[in-house]
């Protein structure tokens, strides 16, 4: 009876996570204070019929919720301040409702960021990606886990490392285990690779042959001697330990060995190979096993946030960094030394950035955060029309992609030529492509290309072929993509029954009347908020083509007209003056970069109570020339990345048991 | 690889093209299947199959002019001309929570199968409602196969989040929900979804016999999940419980040795010969057509239905015909320039309107070659298609619009008799 409403309890939290246990004092005055107001003023737009903006104000009943959307209901302050909302036409707030409503929402969101929160720490399976180099690192194996197992999606800031988006499903499961499987056969048909991970031997000697003869004259149960368990040992734990992330236990041991000897012991110690045969399904076993395939860390029931324990800390640097398992020297570290100490932490983030493997990260980090993996995977180009958009060029384009920001990151060391600078990193096919001569073969080197448009993530083939329809470029498309992923400011949806990117059905349209029918799209006074921000932005940038190659007329015939009016009245002309502009954006592109990485980081997506770590590395760039030593440092440092938040659900229960 | 090879590729395709087009003539259903006493009516089996089509239909060209039985199809819908008296097209459906729910194509995707509210998240808590109506229909239906149900698709999962309507772009490219927050995983790989059902059945292939400790090492791994279980919260176990599921589900298919013997004894000597033409069309594919025939990778995908049908293999499929908003260059097809998303945006241009009627009716053209081939199986006194119910729909009507009303569904099949054609 007992256990039953205990499962009850547990099960309302897992259904319903915005139950509220016990409505707290804060609650209700939330409710007393803000609900009649928000009835009295918004909820003939803002209810859950029509969520004018997506909003329904009144189902926000707990302070929690209000805080899960804090980022919203600060803009509401402000637009509350601004005498913007309620909306011309609409019933004037009222001097005093408004000095109420404004305090009673600063007052929730002050509270929740008075005490530091480093938000939910969810248990994450390996991604695809970091699976691939685990086992690399773990095993010396290549395997490439990105063809071979189910493709996933994406989620937080746009990264496939997040939690959330992370599914164990039957198919993958299946796919785990014949991965486990091949991998395992690999190693076992590589000799020297083999006895690299397994330095002991073991055979049964003629005595022990012998002797176990004997022994089932007088019993049925399998032999069992010590001999190969303890040589087994030394292969199984260590390797164990390296893939689990973590200091065994004695049951892990118990476990792990137990097996052994019941494949050993059963019957493999008559085969020749019997002794490295077991220890392989061993490994095979480790490798399907959800501590390998999960990153977890352990959950102490105390309601404070609370430091995670140094090896938990090792793994999520090395799983930013390396995009793997920490290697020898950072378990070492982790061990001997506090990981916590910024001197040791500092000296380890700065061994691992000069260390081969950290341009995973760049590999990784720079294709998700620029979105351009989907576009060079299936290019939508048409061929026809495009046939220089070859596979090799496509490949070179993904290249430089990577090298330029790993070049950036980890050499130039200043982020704002992530937007601008004069050089970029080609080989003779990129090259080619973009008409820069005097490049030959096919290793990468950074070249001038000062005065000849590129430059900078904005002249890049791949960026510019992301944001471009298979037959012709698309300015609205540019523009969007810029605010996304540059500036972190997208607009927001179209009104309903307008279509997403409305330009986008002018698939038939020239090139030619495409500026002309912009213009006229932003007479529409529901069009012109949005689009006077995209459409200039793509002006410029029209001297690329749907490919990235650089042009100056239209089918060779009218020029084109690069110069456009930015929404804050500044007049641009051309990719060069446009990068300009926006390097002036620098607060923006700073805040935007933060979230990304720390999203990356954390492998969930920023929310409101992350915003003082946002602002604190936002500033940490802005004071030291966008310099991304500094800023990974402070990201390593900060507070969400050394602390976790305990799942509660557990205490509460048993406080209600009680 | 293939550079420099004196064939073009067309005439390659062609020539593929011809010597691919066999049929499952006439063949003869299984013995064993018609006495399966799994079976709930003692008939043939019931299945179930879904094709979601992306980006809506052309408003006009779709529906069919009358009611009842006597209609004459649509322009869009005309490919199905010769399996019309098997057809369910039916009309003024709509999806009640694609209403005011976050705008675009994402979650009416989602919940195509699934008729429930979306959750808007970019990661935490992905939830579609419910769990979709095809694994329900596996639970029942698909109880005792080899496979309870399978999906395929045939592009990748899209990637990233939309970040003006904040929502995780994976809602796109799923419609079946294990659980209200678990998508099952889509197979898009041709030689990975036939291998996995049909690899060692194929004549004059080694079979790979699985592995003898497979049972064992998956039992220790569960314990190692209930230790795992100890040290974590609750939010945490419940992630675990993914993967505690998946287990089950591989360890039920190792336990169930005499399903897959029932499974084995029943692929007769035709169906044999239909694998080895298979196998050897999927080498073909991926030597000369990968990423460059999409009719063909689709027509694969289906063929691959058929025989898991046919074989018994699985009575629930799924099969996305492209992610939603899908932005495929359709140039392919004579009279289409552009990319499908992009023509779906018409804006009532009768030239763009022309394009996606063209598009449309390809996603039809397949369908019917589903249903053709589906209905040329005997099965008792009918087909393997009278024993199956085909969905075959969009979560939109008018791309253009967005717009969740009267959507373009059609059902053939008749489940054995329980759908009729009135």
């Amino acid at each position: 009876m007992r256990t039953s409403l205990i499962t009850c309890i547990a099960l309302l939290f897992v259904l319903a996570p915005d139950f509220s246990f016990a409505d707290t004092k804060e609650d209700r005055k939330w409710r007393r204070i803000a609900h009649p107001i928000i009835r009295e003023y918004c909820t003939e737009c803002h209810n859950a019929v029509d969520k004018k903006a997506g909003l329904d104000l009144i189902e926000f009943y707990y302070v929690p919720s209000v805080i899960s959307r804090g980022e919203t209901w600060r803009h509401i302050v402000d637009l509350v301040k601004n005498n913007e909302m309620p909306p011309h036409g609409s019933k004037p707030m009222s001097q005093a409702d408004k000095d109420s409503f404004i305090y009673i929402i600063n007052h929730v969101l002050d509270n929740a960021l008075q005490d530091p929160d480093p938000g939910p720490s969810m248990i994450r399976r390996l991604s695809h990606r970091e699976y691939s180099y685990t086992i690399k690192d773990l095993t010396g194996v290549d395997f490439n886990a990105m063809s071979y197992f189910p493709k996933e999606g994406s989620g937080g800031e746009g990264f496939d490392n997040q939690s959330g988006v992370l599914f164990t499903t039957p198919l993958t499961m299946e796919r785990y285990y014949m991965a486990a499987d091949s991998i395992v056969r690999e190693l076992r048909n590589d000799p020297e690779r083999w006895d690299d991970l397994v330095s002991v031997d073991y055979s049964p000697g003629i005595f022990r042959h012998f002797a176990n003869w004997v022994t089932s004259w007088f019993s049925d149960d399998p032999p069992r001697w010590s001999k190969p368990v303890r040589r087994a040992e030394e292969a199984i734990l260590p390797f164990a330990t390296k893939a689990f992330r973590g200091f065994l236990d004695g049951e892990d041991r118990s476990d792990l060995m137990s097996f052994f000897e019941k494949l050993y012991f059963d019957g493999l110690w008559k085969e020749d190979d019997g002794f490295d045969d077991a220890i392989a399904t061993v490994y095979k076993r480790i490798l399907v096993s959800p501590i390998f395939l999960y990153r977890s860390e352990i959950n102490q029931p105390i309601h404070k946030p609370y430091k995670i324990s140094n090896v938990e800390l090792a793994t999520r640097l090395s799983y930013l960094l390396w995009s793997s398992m920490p290697d020898d020297t950072l378990f070492d570290v982790a061990y001997r030394e506090d990981l916590h100490n910024p001197e040791v932490l500092n000296r380890e983030v700065l061994r691992m950035m000069r260390n081969p493997k950290f341009s995973r990260f760049s590999q990784s980090f720079a294709t998700q955060w620029l979105g351009v993996e989907e576009s060079l995977n299936t290019p939508k180009a048409d061929k026809e029309l495009f046939p220089e958009f070859t596979d090799d060029v496509r490949q070179a384009m993904r290249e430089e992609v990577v090298r330029y920001f790993h070049h950036v990151f980890s050499e130039e060391k200043d982020l704002l030529e992530l937007i601008d600078s004069d050089y970029t990193l080609l080989n003779e096919d990129l090259a080619r492509h973009y008409e820069v001569p005097d490049v030959s073969g096919d290793a990468f080197r950074k070249v001038n290309v000062a005065g000849q448009g590129r430059g900078g993530v904005l002249g890049m083939g791949a960026v510019l072929a992301a944001t471009s329809l298979p037959n012709r470029t698309s300015p609205v498309l540019r523009g969007q993509w810029v605010l996304e992923q540059i500036l972190g400011t997208p607009p927001p949806p179209p009104p309903p029954d307008v279509p997403e990117l409305s330009e986008e059905g002018e698939g038939g349209h020239d090139e030619l009347d495409l500026r002309t029918l912009l213009e006229k799209h932003r007479s529409s006074p529901n069009c012109a908020g949005c689009h006077k921000k995209m459409d200039p932005i793509g002006f410029a940038m029209e001297n690329f083509d749907a490919v990235g190659k650089w042009r100056n007329y239209y089918r060779g015939e009218a020029t084109i007209n690069t110069s456009a009016i930015m929404e804050n009245g500044q007049m641009i002309d051309g990719p060069l003056e446009l990068r300009q502009a926006l390097s002036e954006e620098k607060e923006l592109f700073a805040r935007n970069f933060v979230r990304k990485m720390l999203s990356y980081a954390l492998g969930r997506g920023v929310g409101f109570t992350d915003s003082p770590t946002v602002k604190e590395l936002t500033d940490t760039l802005l004071q030291n020339d966008f310099d991304s030593e500094e800023m990974m440092l402070a990201l390593v440092n900060s507070y969400p990345f050394r602390y976790r938040r305990s799942d509660m659900t557990e205490l509460y229960i048993k406080e209600y048991r009680r | 690889m293939i550079k420099g090879n004196q064939y073009s590729r067309r005439a390659m395709l062609k020539g593929l093209g011809a010597s691919i087009a066999l049929p499952f003539m006439h063949s003869l259903a299984p013995q064993s299947l018609m006495a399966n006493p799994m079976t709930s009516t003692g008939g043939a089996p019931k299945r179930f199959a879904c094709l979601f089509m992306p980006n809506g239909v052309h408003p006009d060209k779709w529906s069919p002019q009358q009611l009842g039985s006597d209609f004459q199809l649509s322009p869009i819908l005309s490919p199905l001309e010769k399996v019309q008296n098997k057809l369910l097209i039916l009309g003024n459906l709509s999806n009640k929570h694609s209403f005011r729910t976050v705008e675009g194509h994402y979650t009416k995707t989602a919940n195509f199968l699934t008729s429930m509210k979306v959750a808007r998240t970019v990661d935490s808590n992905v939830d579609a409602g419910g769990v979709s109506v095809d694994q329900i229909m596996a639970q029942h239906l698909g109880k005792n196969s080899v496979y309870p149900s399978l999906q395929y698709g045939i592009d990748k999962m899209r990637s990233g989040v939309c970040k003006s309507t904040g929502i995780t772009k994976l809602y796109g490219s799923t419609i079946s929900w294990e659980t209200n927050r678990q998508p099952c995983s889509l197979e898009i790989d041709p030689r990975m979804a036939f291998d996995r059902m049909f690899r060692n059945y194929i004549p004059g292939k080694k079979p790979m016999p699985e592995d003898p400790n497979k049972q064992s090492v998956l039992d220790i791994v569960m314990e190692d999940a209930k230790r795992l279980e100890k040290r974590i919260g609750i939010e945490d176990r419940n992630k675990l419980n993914e993967y505690l599921s998946a287990v089950r589900s591989v360890e039920k298919r190792l336990d169930n040795q005499a399903s897959l013997e029932d499974f084995e004894a029943q692929i007769t000597p035709d169906m044999k010969e239909e694998l080895k033409r298979m196998d050897i069309r999927i080498d073909e594919w991926a030597e000369y057509a990968e990423g460059v025939d999409v009719t063909e990778k689709t027509r694969i995908m289906l063929d691959i239905m058929v025989l898991a049908f046919w074989s018994d293999a699985s009575r629930v499929v799924t099969f996305m015909m492209g992610n939603s908003a899908s932005g495929r260059n359709f140039a392919f097809l004579e009279g289409v320039n552009g990319s499908h998303h992009a023509i779906s945006h018409h804006k009532y241009d009768p030239r763009q309107m022309a394009q996606y009627e063209i598009i449309n009716r390809w996603h039809i053209e397949q369908y019917a070659y589903l249903l053709e081939k589906l209905d040329a199986i005997k099965e008792g006194d009918g087909t393997v298609l009278d024993n199956s119910m085909i969905l075959f729909g969009s979560g939109l009507r008018d791309g253009m619009r967005h717009s969740p009303n009267d959507l373009p569904i059609v059902v053939a099949g008749s489940a054995g008799g329980r759908l009729t054609q009135a």
